[in-house]
């Protein structure tokens, strides 16, 4: 271990947490991903509203694209072009974020469009001000997602993973769309777009496609959404990814894996042992704090 | 073409890692998109999804582990550590969502009483709903998941590995073949499943004949393009 792979290390974890968190609000903007589906719901079942409405796909694979594309295209750049990895990084996430761009407004434009019977509307002004939002969070994902590729395979650095940067950049992206999808996208899913029932419930399988879609004051839109979720969802998801980068290869910079394998490998079971006794501990102080559902009428005791 | 035991061994070190993959992918507690509305037990994403983000974050570790060791068995643990990392960190923090900021304690729908915890799970399941959040049997059994996934990806790639030594080619295609192994058991859960408690597991033997042939037939096919036989 030496300071200079700690540091890189620590920078690596860094970005993943605003990768995470910007990858999560994106997704909010957008309302992209399993929330969606009660965006999509909602028209038919009488709500028409004024939220962004894109599934360009899973996150996973999106994310794996732009991160993919933004690297192809820094990769061309820097060994085609000799340009500088700071501004082919930053080129090449100016590229992923044009593909992003061109997703969300068809995928806006068709989902809307489709939805005409139920007297839902296509919204310019929306879509003059959401799409931009959403590249901007997409420009910042890739970016992060790239850098960190970067860092793991540039030959003057310590890291020198054998995967291609482009590979690295599309796990990490695909990484990235699944932790975003597991864990910011339910306080959107499960809070943001149900807040006119009770906190502390899950949704009501009755109650599908209720979202809310009277704001604070006027018609909430999806920057609305993005402002609520960047409260704890966003950096939530930030945080898990930013943990899964920097636990993934804290244990390989502390330890040598060529000549300390073992221990690398026994100190990420230690992290997995420590990860399961601290799940346990949240289950058990949730169940203490909040308590059985008063209307249940089971059998079962709490 | 030449099947000579090197490729045949490879071949079949392709179809125990598909099977790992396949087999691994019904421990991940998904609930799809009904968790995403704390409707559903486990985590609110897709099977393929996260199991595809879990194995192939192990599948970076493994490669790592690759260009500085031929131990087979190193190898293949640093893949499921890797993944069993990813997958634990995403249910942690998704479980914080569902406690602070959704406001439901984790709790199963499909057992009376948590396998491993022994814990009554009924009186938290909310209304209209079929449980939410992560509890300890399927926080243990994504556990158990991740590893599987990250090994049989990592046994895959080094399959692949021993035949062209090339990091970029063997990376892609076991990215491949663990995409159709994790499709295909997806196809055998439909959607959602707990963990290893769910009645859907029971229809493991199914997916295991699947990802059997599946493996298979890719395999022979990953092996003869990437420069074996």
């Amino acid at each position: 271990m030496d300071m200079v792979s700690m540091g890189l290390l620590a920078a690596m974890g860094a970005l993943a947490t605003v990768a995470g968190a910007s990858e999560d609000i994106e997704s909010d903007v957008g309302s992209q991903s399993n929330p969606n589906s009660q965006v999509q719901l909602a028209a038919q079942v009488g709500h028409t509203h004024r939220i962004y409405n894109k599934a360009i796909s899973g996150e996973p694979p999106s994310n794996a694209l732009y991160a993919a594309i933004a690297a192809v295209t820094a990769s061309v750049l820097m060994s085609g072009y000799d340009m500088s990895a700071f501004f082919a990084i930053a080129i090449g996430a100016l590229v992923a974020t044009l593909f992003n761009g061109i997703y969300s407004v068809t995928a806006y434009l068709g989902r809307n469009t489709s939805q005409a019977r139920f007297d839902q509307y296509v919204y310019l002004d929306i879509l003059r001000t959401h799409t931009p939002t959403i590249m901007a969070h997409a420009y910042i994902t890739a970016f992060c997602v790239v850098s960190i590729s970067y860092i793991m395979t540039a030959s003057w650095l310590p890291i020198q993973h054998p995967f291609p940067m482009p590979l690295v950049a599309f796990i990490w992206g695909l990484a990235i769309g699944a932790i975003g999808s597991s864990t910011g996208d339910v306080h959107y899913g499960a809070e943001r777009e149900f807040q006119s029932y009770a906190f502390g419930a899950g949704l009501n399988a009755a109650n599908s496609g209720d979202v809310v879609t009277k704001a604070e004051a006027g018609i909430r839109n999806s920057i609305d959404n993005a402002w609520f979720c960047a409260k704890f969802g966003g950096p939530a998801t930030g945080m898990a990814f930013g943990l899964t980068v920097f636990l993934d290869n804290w244990r390989a910079t502390i330890f040598d894996p060529a000549t300390q394998g073992v221990l690398v490998i026994l100190t990420g079971f230690v992290i997995v042992v420590l990860f399961n006794i601290y799940n346990r501990i949240l289950e058990t102080r949730a169940r203490k704090r909040y308590g059985p559902y008063p209307e249940y009428a089971g059998d079962i005791k709490a | 073409m030449i099947l000579d035991t090197n490729t045949i061994l490879y071949i079949v070190e392709i179809v125990i890692g598909g099977l790992l993959v396949g087999v691994g992918v019904h421990f991940v507690p998904v609930g799809g998109a009904p968790a995403a509305m704390a409707q559903a037990t486990g985590v609110g994403t897709g099977t393929v999804q996260l199991a595809a983000g879990s194995g192939l974050t192990g599948l970076l570790s493994a490669g790592l582990m690759m260009a500085v060791t031929d131990n087979i068995l190193l190898i293949v643990l640093s893949g499921a550590v890797g993944a069993m990392i990813m997958i634990d960190a995403t249910m942690i923090v998704g479980n914080w969502v569902y406690i602070y900021g959704v406001g439901v304690p984790p709790v199963s729908a499909k057992v009376d009483y948590d396998p491993i915890t022994k814990e009554p799970q009924p009186p938290y399941i909310s209304n209209g709903t079929v449980g939410h959040g992560i509890p300890t049997v399927s926080f243990v059994s994504g556990t158990i998941g991740g590893f599987l996934g990250g090994a049989g990806g990592s046994l895959i790639y080094y399959a692949l590995m021993s035949i062209n030594h090339d990091p970029g080619l063997s990376g892609m295609f076991a990215i491949g073949i663990f995409v159709v192994n994790a499709v295909l058991a997806s196809y055998n859960i439909q959607g959602t499943i707990e963990g290893f408690h769910d009645p859907k597991f029971k229809r493991v033997p199914k997916a295991f004949q699947a990802c059997l042939i599946a493996s298979l037939v890719v395999g022979i096919i990953a092996v003869l393009i990437t420069g074996g036989a």
